[in-house]
């Protein structure tokens, strides 16, 4: 290819749009110069989307009136900072694409040799690793791969949007080493990013990828940015701390329409009281954006010159404050390693949540889970590692089939717990500030310590392990297996306590079940307490149906 | 010219071991009811706990002021000294950020060594004591500073409260926030680390938590230093001493007690253990 119709290039930048899109939320995370007050991604996409909603309307046109189209829309709806200067970067490329039918190479160049000046002029004070550098360095780029190519036309239109793409990202990479606010806060430049995802987007629809699902593995200090996880973005924490403690005053923006407007005047007027000023338009409309600490002076000033629209004004210490405290919230544990307990009944439930922040499945011995159940709790914890509880011999087995399916973005492990006070006493081991491998350990050894008792009646006359059943006989199962059968649950409960062999340094846990009332599981707790002297016993509210009783002894 | 040893009173060094090496002790301020009192000098602790449990009022904490360390600072400079002052983490309080401005105020480059320990309480007196006794070996402020910053990468404490209450209510949680919220009886187990409060365990019962101390200790040995810690229960701590005379003899293990400033967060009925790991 050695050229793109307007067609194509109203493809390509659509494809750009959608990828802004993508990394929307990772621009406003990573937004911390002039203001970390987290818009740019968001301003950046508003002001392209009214660029990109013209391009519609359009058909067979020219690559120099897509351009033009692009860039009108832009105009009149760019926001912030980043949003004036990627609506000044369009208006820039359209006039360099002015009256061309298709986009050749030499033209590419020389749009964005135009895009770089109107960026630059925008400014009232440029600054370099910010999005002007990026833009500038693309330019260069381009303009030294046209130079190269000149013996054969300017070359293969492709390898030369690759060679673009690539002079962004490495001016993306440098931002860092340009501006020291960017490196107190380990990031790269938000609105430098933004032009890169969308060079990247065109980049990728004209080699048949798709730009809605890109990554495009762009990294900061902390390491890989994935568009679908925001917690792969952090900014240093002390930068965060620090950012809350300054006054930024008020992001102020509007739009001047008046007549023989001098563009260059106000732009001086405005910079000697301001920061941050943006300034973009002609004689009758001119867009300013700018941070003030009082807003009320920028618009006296305006209204002196024409008529004021679509005023907007912003308080950047609260949006700062929100930014710093969605990416304090991002750095807790929930990033890291989360649980997934399978529970039967509302307080046993309860407890997994209380002890260890759990995502609960409900379920148990009559009513088991799926593999899908146990997948989307996992999703829902939202942890890198998750660990499952099956709390339950049946249950265990369809937690490890759902280890075993492949996930980029989470690793399942399961702690195989067949029983409630198992899965308890797992839970409690779990440490959500220890790497996977130490609770892993913890909680194993955790099992490995309780001695799990159920108790349970029985629905039919059986004979289970060489013992008579009887309908209504009340089952106490040891680790799983059948100790005692008695006419009550609390005999039961008794006899395979005994049966464990309690000493007085014992803590014995009994979770009562729904059926059973408190003061039937206060008088078992008296009673035991009055045989093994110095016994710790614990009661709990579990709730679960069909077990009177569930008891731990560790 | 000698080097002195400086530190906060939130290192609760016990008295005696002030006074026999000379240490120079700043007090952290602890409000009750609005009225101010310098920890450990105003305020004793069995006033301090019998207070903290019966009364309803929080008590809260302020570190020393750049005042008090400045005085501090030039009383000893005046008598010729060279100083050399570990202080408590600086996540956890801006005692720091005191003592630095207050070197600040002393002119240009004053020969005064801050040190934040990343560390609190008894890890910290341990460290000091190490520091006083190199001092004495007229060991220069540089090597001491060094041999500090050594001794602190070797150093453990961890312990285990009676509720995580104060430290929730004290706004000193750190990441312990992980076990707030058992429907089941705990004795958390806490350390530092990176110089914030972090979670170790959740033992069921105070024996529990007495054995996992020790263990967690001992897995750190060979200790050149040991100490143990107590806020209410001397106790618990003689016990701790005993179970720890397996890796260094009882009389050099150093018992302290949780002062006023820092039982506000650790409350009643804590006690902990600290390491200093051979090099």
């Amino acid at each position: 290819m050695t050229a793109l119709s307007g067609d194509s290039l109203a493809a390509a930048l659509t494809a750009g749009f959608h990828c802004l899109q993508r990394y929307r939320d990772p621009l406003n995370a990573l937004n911390v110069y002039p203001v970390p007050d987290g818009d740019t991604g968001t301003n950046m996409l508003l002001t392209m989307r009214a660029g990109v909603e013209k391009l519609s309307q359009l058909n067979g046109a020219s690559a120099g009136e897509v351009a033009a189209q692009v860039a009108d829309g832009a105009f009149w709806e760019a926001r912030g900072n980043s949003g004036v200067i990627l609506s000044q970067f369009f208006k820039g490329i359209a006039l360099g694409l002015d009256g061309k039918e298709v986009c050749a190479g030499e033209d590419l160049a020389q749009a964005f040799r135009s895009a770089t000046d109107a960026a630059y002029r925008s400014v009232g004070n440029p600054v370099e690793g910010t999005m002007l550098t990026v833009i500038r360095w693309v330019a260069e780029a381009l303009e030294a791969a046209v130079e190269a190519n000149s013996d054969n036309g300017a070359g293969d239109l492709l390898a030369l949007w690759e060679t673009g793409y690539s002079a962004s990202k490495a001016a993306l990479e440098a931002t860092p080493t340009m501006l020291p606010k960017l490196r107190e806060a380990g990031v790269v430049d938000a609105g430098g990013m933004g032009i890169v995802v969308i060079l990247g987007g065109a980049l990728l629809h004209l080699t048949g990828g798709d730009a809605a699902t890109a990554d495009l593995g762009l990294a900061t200090a902390a390491g890989q940015i994935d568009p679908s996880q925001l917690a792969s973005i952090s900014v240093e924490s002390d930068f965060l701390d620090s950012s809350v403690e300054s006054e930024w005053g008020y992001c102020t923006q509007f739009l001047i329409q008046g007549e023989n407007l001098d563009i260059e005047k106000v732009r001086s007027d405005l910079a000697a009281t301001s920061e941050s000023l943006v300034i973009v338009g002609d004689d009758r409309f001119i867009r300013v954006h700018v941070h003030m600490q009082d807003p009320g002076v920028a618009l006296t000033y305006a209204v002196s010159l024409g008529e004021l629209d679509q005023i907007k004004i912003d308080n950047m210490s609260l949006q700062n404050q929100d930014w710093a405290s969605g990416h304090q919230e991002r750095g807790a544990p929930k990033d890291g390693i989360t649980l997934v307990a399978v529970a039967p009944g509302e307080g046993l439930a309860q407890l997994f949540r209380d002890t260890a922040g759990a995502s609960i499945v409900s379920g148990g011995q009559t009513m088991n889970p799926s593999v899908a159940q146990l997948i989307n709790a996992a999703e829902e914890s939202g942890g890198e590692n998750v660990i499952l509880l099956p709390n339950n011999k049946n249950v265990a087995i369809t937690a490890v089939q759902a280890a075993e399916r492949e996930n980029e973005s989470q690793t399942l492990h399961v702690v195989e717990t067949s029983t409630v006070p198992q899965g308890i006493a797992a839970a409690l081991a779990f440490n959500s500030q220890a790497e996977t491998g130490q609770n892993l350990q913890a909680m194993r050894d955790a099992v490995n310590a309780v001695v799990s008792i159920e108790v349970t009646r029985s629905v039919r006359d059986t004979v289970l392990e060489g013992k008579p059943v009887n309908e209504g006989d009340y089952m106490g199962l040891v680790e799983g297996g059948l100790a005692v059968v008695e006419t009550s649950a609390e005999a039961a409960l008794m006899a395979a306590l005994d049966g464990v062999g309690l000493e007085e340094d014992h803590i014995v846990t009994i979770y009562w079940g729904a059926d059973t009332d408190q003061a039937t599981v206060e008088g078992v707790s008296e009673n035991l307490e009055a045989q093994i002297p110095g016994i710790q016993v614990d009661l709990v509210f579990g709730g679960q149906p069909h077990y009177p009783y569930f008891a731990a002894v560790e | 010219m000698a080097v002195r040893i400086v530190a906060d009173s939130t290192s609760d060094l016990p008295p005696a071991v002030v006074e026999e090496l000379g240490i120079t002790i700043v007090p952290a301020n602890v409000v009750i009811d609005d009225v101010n009192y310098r920890d450990g000098v105003d305020l004793t602790p069995d006033d301090f706990y019998s207070r903290l449990v019966s009364g309803t009022a929080l008590p809260t904490t302020s570190q020393p002021s750049v005042g008090a360390f400045q005085t501090a600072y030039q009383e000893l400079l005046d008598q010729g000294h060279e100083l050399v002052s570990v202080h408590v983490s600086g996540k956890l309080s801006g005692t720091v950020n005191s003592a630095t401005q207050a070197k600040a105020a002393l002119g240009e480059d004053p020969p005064i060594e801050i040190i934040d320990s990343q560390a609190a309480s008894i890890a910290v007196a341990l460290v000091a004591i190490e520091a006083a006794e190199l001092a004495r070996q007229s060991m220069s402020r540089e090597e001491i500073a060094e041999r500090v910053r050594s001794t602190l990468s070797r150093t453990f404490a961890a312990f285990a409260v009676d509720t995580l209450e104060y430290l929730q209510k004290g706004g000193r949680i750190g990441k312990a926030q992980a076990f707030v919220g058992s429907l089941l009886s705990v004795k958390p187990i806490l350390t530092l680390m990176d110089g914030e409060v972090h979670p170790l365990e959740r033992p069921r019962n105070h024996q529990r938590a007495m054995r996992r101390l020790v263990e967690l200790v001992s897995e750190k040995a060979p200790a050149s230093r040991l100490g143990v810690i107590y806020s209410t229960e001397q106790e618990w701590a003689a016990e701790l001493c005993d179970s720890l005379s397996d890796l260094l003899p009882r009389e050099q293990i150093v018992t302290a007690r949780f002062g006023p400033a820092l039982g506000t967060y650790v409350g009643p009925r804590a006690v902990g253990v600290a390491i200093v790991s051979e090099g």
